[in-house]
């Protein structure tokens, strides 16, 4: 469809054989990331005791932030406040600008998700190890399990375990392909129904679009809170 | 004096209140809708990371459908254990 297709943006660019080019993505990102930062910069500039509008609205992201954090994963988690935001922000900052029109939504992508699911897969792995070292590899052997089927379970964690970038990054992708195809059709019905009998997939695309900004805000709510479970179960061993 | 000081004690008490109202009502809704779009994909991903470890292993070792048949099945019990771990942690809420 037209609106999820990736086109070049300006001349071509490649570095080692591999197309490093400016596509409209990559815009997008560039717009998401840049409303993020001017919001962020604009609204704490001036430190009010009693804020405004504007910084209490940041000030709520950040204690609703903070607060998922702490009650997810616990205090120990407190330093990887700053990566949990930022990726929270992003991606909600992302598919809300995909509800505009004419804009286009990275997060249907499934190359973006799953660099990002990736990424926080590898993150987790590594902070892990560091913080239990090898004893890390006891979240793959459940306790009191009888030694006969001791193998077959650990395939099955290890098979669990491996499934989490997967999960993370198809339920975002799907979720917002999904929606956008769905408004699609059912503003194709409008056209094709006419005057007369359009009205009716008119209300309904309406009542989608209400309908998918809660779902771009829960999508990346579930998003960073699985990042915060994922986090937890790395900081604290207790199965 | 008097007077300040239990106004003071009694907006605390109503800014708790408040505060305690706002929270659970919120988290409530936001985590539940949450969850719902959860566990879908949670079984689904597991079912395909186990076919496709199957599938690699086969052309490792050249068993070809076997491999992949076994880790199916076994990718489905990754799938139903992350469903109840998921449904287990939605209880404990």
């Amino acid at each position: 469809m037209q609106q999820f297709t990736v086109h070049k943006i300006g001349p071509e660019i490649k570095i080692a054989g591999i197309d490093l080019s400016f596509t409209n993505a990559s815009l997008f990102m560039v717009i998401s990331a840049s409303l993020i930062c001017l919001f962020l910069f604009l609204s704490t500039k001036q430190k009010k005791i009693i804020p405004d509008k504007l910084q209490l609205i940041s000030e709520m992201l950040y204690s609703f932030v903070a607060k998922m954090i702490s009650d997810t994963a616990g205090s120990k988690a407190k330093p990887y406040f700053p990566f949990i935001f930022s990726l929270f922000v992003f991606v909600l900052i992302c598919n809300m600008v995909g509800m505009l029109p004419y804009a286009f939504t990275v997060t249907s992508h499934i190359i973006v998700t799953l660099i990002m699911a990736i990424f926080i897969f590898i993150a987790v792995t590594v902070i892990g190890f560091i913080k239990h070292g090898f004893k890390y590899l006891s979240i793959f052997v459940p306790s009191g399990v009888p030694a006969v089927l001791l193998p077959l379970i650990t395939i099955i964690e290890i098979i669990s375990y491996l499934s989490r970038p997967v999960s993370l990054s198809v339920r975002l992708f799907a979720n917002m392909m999904a929606g956008h195809t769905m408004l699609k059709v059912f503003g194709g019905f409008v056209i094709s129904l006419g005057l007369l009998g359009g009205w009716l997939p008119l209300s309904f695309s309406v009542a989608l679009t209400g309908l998918e900004i809660l779902v771009a805000f829960l999508q990346a709510y579930v998003f960073a809170i699985l990042t915060c479970i994922y986090l937890n179960d790395a900081l604290n061993l207790h199965h | 004096m008097t007077n300040e000081e239990d106004f003071k004690t009694r907006l605390k008490i109503a800014k708790l209140k408040v505060q305690k109202k706002i929270l659970s009502e919120s988290e409530k809704k936001g985590s539940l809708m949450g969850s719902a779009f959860k566990l879908g994909t949670e079984l689904v991903a597991a079912v395909i990371v186990g076919t496709i470890i199957g599938f690699i292993l086969d052309n490792w070792f050249g068993t070809k459908p076997w491999l992949m048949i076994v880790f199916f099945f076994l990718g489905t019990a990754a799938g139903i254990l992350n469903v109840i771990r998921s449904a287990n942690r939605m209880q404990k809420k």
